[in-house]
């Protein structure tokens, strides 16, 4: 077996690194389900725990005093945005791991509870091991690839970079739902959404917005009250023909009564004057702060494009 | 299953996120203006519907719906698709912030078609369009799986085998999603028959 080429090492130990990481994820997740689905007596919030929606952008969590808390929210979205789409379009994995480290130090910088990046991560975490396991497997060779054989005659062959071409996703993957934190639950969701309006997406979408934002809640609270009727009547869901039934019917009912809803709630919102437009009271002022730490993270995602461009081929040339 | 960040090449992300953008301008101009608000509370319905996990063998599937949003809300369902992945990566982080354009062709077109297909069911029996509905939804997530593997081959050879996968992935969501779209059918039309008509709400579409 000819020698690891110098370079390659701290990139694979990187992949495999983030690989044992989500894996670890997902585990957690596996069992997290388990536990929920038997044993433990049925306690009194189950059923709300279920479908659970995190809510985003409460007054408290607006209500910190970080620098994203007082950043323009306009600002904030516009430098962030543009960040992410640098994050997501490096190509060494170098430079990934460093974009997200900077998400990591923006997260802990705004302060948000960490819960709801982890859970954040966990949604990811799927997706992500897909990648670690079948790249290796799949990646087609190029010369310079380091292969592992497995088994009698080596009829599993692992190529190594498909793990370091995983932890690129992964690592970019993170990068941006880490900043998601920052960007979005540190001002209440009304304003995030006004600060969209005025940056140019059409009122309508944001009025959509807002009131879809309210009604998840709600409808997410009806199913639980169907879900809890099917249970106390004895259902219980399984793979075969009478739970798809029964899970065909309890999504038609959410339907109906939610097109019910839709005319009650078009009616109440025409009685209290609505005629396509809410009102806004709040408004908007960028200070030169602002528009000065917008410039930072531009220059900051430059300069991450520039590291990934130019400079990392170089040094580990 | 939703692209996360990082998985497509920027140009792809930037062009889907155009095309989408698009897209939604179409939707938006054959909704008319009054039932936005309705059609706002209708997709926050689909949004919780997505989030029910229907159990199969061991472990668990969600349904994708793109089928059903198409058949309930027509022209609109591109619209109503898009804002329920912008909230789905607001709220949970399913699908990434740079790829929603690319998550929302892969679920809004596949709306748009089923549409189209049942549209073209409707003087046919009720039993005739309710076998049709189950099947163009299932079609429907067909569709997603198809346009979901060319956008992840579109990274280059190395991803040939995970957009496979993707694929393949999506044989036993397919049949479940027919499965249980016809039986959501089945239930609307004799409750609710007016659902399955032109447009949902009496302003007809322009």
């Amino acid at each position: 077996m000819k020698a690891l080429p110098l370079h390659w090492d701290p990139l694979a130990a990187t992949g495999l690194g983030l690989a044992v990481f989500l894996t670890v994820l997902v585990a957690v997740g596996w069992f997290r389900l388990r536990k929920r689905g038997q044993g433990s007596p049925r306690r009194e919030g189950e059923e709300t725990e279920r479908w659970a929606v995190p809510e985003l952008g409460t007054h408290e969590q607006a209500r910190g005093r970080s620098i994203f808390h007082r950043w323009d929210p306009r600002i904030k979205i516009a430098s962030l945005v543009f960040f992410a789409f640098c994050a997501a379009s490096v190509d060494q994995l170098g430079v990934a791991c460093v974009c997200c480290a900077i998400s990591c130090a923006a997260l802990l910088t705004a302060g948000t509870p960490l819960g709801f990046a982890a859970k954040r991560i966990a949604a990811m975490a799927g997706f992500l091991a897909m990648f670690f396991v079948v790249m290796p497997l799949t990646v087609p060779v190029l010369p310079g690839d380091e292969v592992v054989q497995l088994g009698e005659a080596g009829w599993i062959q692992l190529n190594l970079r498909g793990f370091s071409v995983a932890a690129l996703v992964a690592a970019k993957a993170l990068s941006v739902a880490l900043l998601m934190e920052p960007l979005f639950r540190t001002c209440t969701f009304a304003r995030t959404v006004n600060a969209l309006a005025r940056m140019g997406l059409p009122e309508s979408l944001c009025h959509m917005l807002l009131i879809m934002y309210r009604y998840v809640f709600v409808f997410r609270h009806e199913i639980s009250r169907l879900w809890v009727g099917m249970g106390v009547r004895g259902f219980r869901p399984g793979t075969n023909r009478r739970s798809f039934h029964a899970l065909g019917n309890f999504l038609g009912m959410l339907f109906v009564r939610s097109l019910e809803r839709t005319e009650r709630v078009y009616e109440a919102m025409l009685c209290r004057g609505y005629s396509g437009r809410f009102p806004v009271r709040e408004g908007f002022h960028a200070r030169p702060k602002d528009w000065a730490l917008g410039a930072c993270w531009i220059a900051l995602s430059m300069g991450v494009l520039i590291l990934d461009g130019w400079a990392v081929p170089v040094l580990f040339r | 299953m939703h692209i996360s960040d990082g998985v497509l090449p920027t140009q792809v992300a930037l062009t889907c996120f155009a095309l989408s953008a698009g897209c939604v301008a179409v939707s938006l101009k054959k909704t008319h203006s009054e039932d936005l608000p309705k059609v706002a509370v209708m997709t926050s319905a689909f949004f919780v519907a997505s989030l029910v996990h229907v159990p199969l063998g061991p472990t668990s599937v969600h349904l994708l719906l793109p089928g059903l949003v198409g058949i309930f809300l027509g022209w609109s369902s591109f619209l109503a698709i898009f804002l329920g992945l912008v909230l789905q990566c607001l709220l949970f982080q399913f699908g990434g912030l740079t790829a929603l354009g690319a998550n929302g062709l892969m679920m809004g077109l596949p709306a748009w078609l089923a549409a189209a297909v049942f549209h073209g069911f409707r003087d046919a029996s009720s039993r005739t369009r309710l076998l049709a509905g189950a099947v163009v939804s299932g079609g429907g997530v067909v569709v997603a799986a198809l346009i979901l593997a060319v956008l992840l081959a579109t990274g280059g050879e190395d991803f040939a085998g995970v957009a496979k996968l993707a694929l393949a992935a999506h044989v036993p969501v397919v049949v479940l999603e027919a499965v249980i779209t016809g039986f959501v059918l089945a239930f609307v039309d004799r409750v609710k028959p007016e659902l399955l008509g032109r447009s949902p709400w009496r302003s007809e579409a322009r």
